[in-house]
């Protein structure tokens, strides 16, 4: 008996992971240059704690714990799509973009289905990352099963925003037909203001004031910081409700941007 | 099978900004644009039948693709009415979507990093087609396009032949009864195409799809089609068979033959005149729109002279587009005058009927 199309259809999730495992190198430098980052972010902050106790509220092995985390949580939505040719922006220049529109899978479903599958598919890199980098002593692992817990809820929050910004982006291509300029800052803001390239405490008062009001922190600063018990779990619930909130508000004005891309596709023909 | 496709009225005008040459012309563009219609396709009507394959003919800019894609249901048209096995292919895309196929040129719907058996199965889970099914279809498309040399070969190292090829398959795969070609064959070679062109008549006489396709390969058009549609600026100016076309644009065409007895008096008859003669050489040729085609006209030659040798020289297929192409955009622009001239008339009794 044929399997429900809804089950079925979910196996478009492979598209980019088989891309990835189809092409070695591409692998063998994702693993080089993760291993490289972990190593030189661990040694710069180890550096940077060398004449010090705590900073900012964090402790070194806590610096040290939140910037490898950062570094790992990266590669779960790195994957390459430009090289398959698969990125919205690609597809809208070769004008592939209409084969997304004429199979029975409505396109925002098949791009969330293919998220789904690379998010999987890097939290499987992160999660190994992460085993090896505790068993180094690299990493801290939480105080206890409950920020383990909260920390993993709010890290599966967090993608889902990230999931929901990387979607908009992608948007932005159904109505400029590039998205080149929109991507190097949302790239950089992203980097700069959920706490990849330093956590967030370590900025002042003002700019964390201004970055509470962005959705960007949600993706990676509340999580890690939960991890490290920078934030406490008596603040947890608070996190994870404005999680949760830019969670809603990303998906209604994702959804509603998804009907004005289809009819700027039947609008042009694609 | 019961695939077929009713285009009735079909309309599209796009409505583009005209940029002004030079600096000044530009702040005015941005400050005050001009906004253009461009008809795109303007009343389009025909049909075609279950198990037919339709060649959707005119020049760059046609409105070929335009029509192609408005009944995929990709391009909703500005008026008129489309139907594709019985569905408003814009107002239904996803049910629309289950029963036709499409390729558009050198666009592949292919996954660029996966091997061509990974896209097939990407697309058997899209459109849920059961695995034996998926199988014994795969092994059709394999006989027909010989897809098993290279399906485990990643899209982005295909050649263009093999790479239309596995678009060809991946649009059937689900089975769909209508199948919407827009330009496949472009860029291949000729023996390839020979393939393309088998597996598309296989496809057509043996499966019964319903086939439009658009082409500028007249051999294939040739090879494949007994019916065209023409069109040109937007509109459809022919639609008839292969001879209607030719009878109509290609009257090129020269019957030589000997005859046996030299001396023996030649007359001309309804649709074919005499072009020369000399001695037992006789040149007949087609005159005025009444015109037999060239192979009824080798029969009335032999029918009406004893002849020892006979010869054709028919216009090729490509010689008679061209002369399509020009005459039909004549005739389109006409039939767009007559349009506005009548427009035009009836402005002022509308206004008078206020």
């Amino acid at each position: 008996m044929a399997m429900p199309s809804a089950l079925r259809a979910w196996r478009a999730a492979r598209v980019t992971p088989l891309g990835e495992l189809h092409t070695p190198p591409r692998m063998t430098a994702a693993l080089l240059r993760l291993t490289v980052q972990v190593v030189l972010v661990a040694s710069l902050w180890r550096g940077l704690y060398a004449a010090t106790g705590t900073t900012a509220g964090l402790d070194r092995e806590q610096a040290v714990t939140y910037a490898v985390l950062a570094v790992l949580a990266t590669r779960v939505r790195e994957l390459d799509q430009y090289s398959g040719r698969d990125t919205v922006l690609q597809h809208m220049h070769f004008g592939t973009i209409v084969y997304w529109y004429l199979r029975p899978l409505p396109p925002q479903r098949y791009y969330a289905l293919r998220a789904l599958g690379e998010q999987i598919y890097g939290f499987a890199w992160a999660i190994v990352g992460y085993a090896v980098c505790v068993a180094a002593g690299v990493v801290q692992p939480p105080k206890s099963a409950a920020v383990a817990g909260v920390f993993m809820v709010s890290l599966l929050l967090g993608q889902w925003v990230l999931y929901y910004i990387m979607l908009a982006i992608d948007q932005l291509c159904f109505f400029t037909l590039r998205n080149g300029a929109a991507m190097l800052i949302l790239i950089f803001a992203q980097n700069l203001l959920s706490g990849v390239y330093a956590p967030l405490w370590f900025f002042p008062d003002w700019f964390i004031t201004l970055s509470s009001f962005l959705p960007f922190q949600a993706t990676l600063s509340v999580p890690l910081s939960l991890h490290v018990g920078r934030i406490q779990l008596s603040d947890a619930g608070t996190q994870l409700a404005i999680q949760a909130a830019w969670v809603v508000v990303l998906a209604l004005l994702t959804r509603l941007v998804w009907r004005r891309a289809a009819l700027r596709v039947i609008s042009q023909g694609g | 099978m019961s695939g077929s496709i009713e285009v009735r009225g079909l309309s599209r005008t796009f409505h583009t900004t005209v940029r002004r040459p030079g600096f000044l012309g530009a702040v005015r563009s941005l400050v005050n644009p001009e906004r253009v219609a461009k008809h795109a396709v303007t009343d389009i009507s025909f049909e075609v039948q279950p198990g037919e394959l339709l060649a959707l003919l005119g020049p760059n800019g046609a409105g070929k693709s335009t029509t192609i894609k408005m009944l995929t249901g990709i391009l909703t048209p500005t008026a008129g009415e489309a139907r594709v096995v019985g569905t408003v292919p814009y107002e239904e895309r996803e049910r629309n979507a289950r029963n036709i196929g499409a390729v558009f040129g050198q666009r592949t719907q292919l996954w660029w990093d996966l091997p061509v058996r990974e896209s097939f199965a990407i697309l058997r889970d899209i459109y849920d087609v059961p695995a034996d099914e998926h199988a014994s279809r795969l092994r059709e498309f394999d006989d027909l396009l010989d897809l098993s040399s290279f399906w485990d070969t990643r899209v982005r190292h295909l050649s263009l032949g093999q790479r239309v090829r596995s678009d060809l398959a991946a649009a059937l795969l689900h089975d769909p009864p209508v199948v919407f070609l827009d330009e496949p064959t472009i860029g291949m070679d000729v023996v390839v195409k020979e393939q393309v062109r088998e597996f598309l008549r296989y496809q057509v006489e043996e499966r019964g799809r319903t086939v439009l396709l658009t082409t500028h390969d007249m051999t294939e058009v040739e090879r494949l089609a007994e019916r065209v549609v023409l069109i040109n600026h937007g509109r459809l100016v022919l639609d008839g068979t292969l001879d209607e076309i030719r009878r109509k644009f290609g009257s090129t065409w020269q019957v030589r033959a000997t005859l046996a007895d030299g001396h023996a008096p030649v007359e001309p008859w309804p649709g074919v005149v005499l072009v020369r003669r000399d001695g037992p050489q006789v040149v007949f040729g087609p005159d005025g729109p009444a015109a037999p085609t060239v192979h009824q006209a080798l029969k009335q030659v032999i029918e009406r002279y004893e002849v020892t040798d006979i010869a054709l020289d028919e216009a090729e297929l490509e010689d008679v587009m061209r002369a399509a192409y020009v005459q039909a955009g004549d005739m389109a622009a006409d039939m767009a005058g007559d349009v506005a001239g009548d427009v035009a008339a009836q402005a002022p009794a509308r206004t008078q009927g206020g």
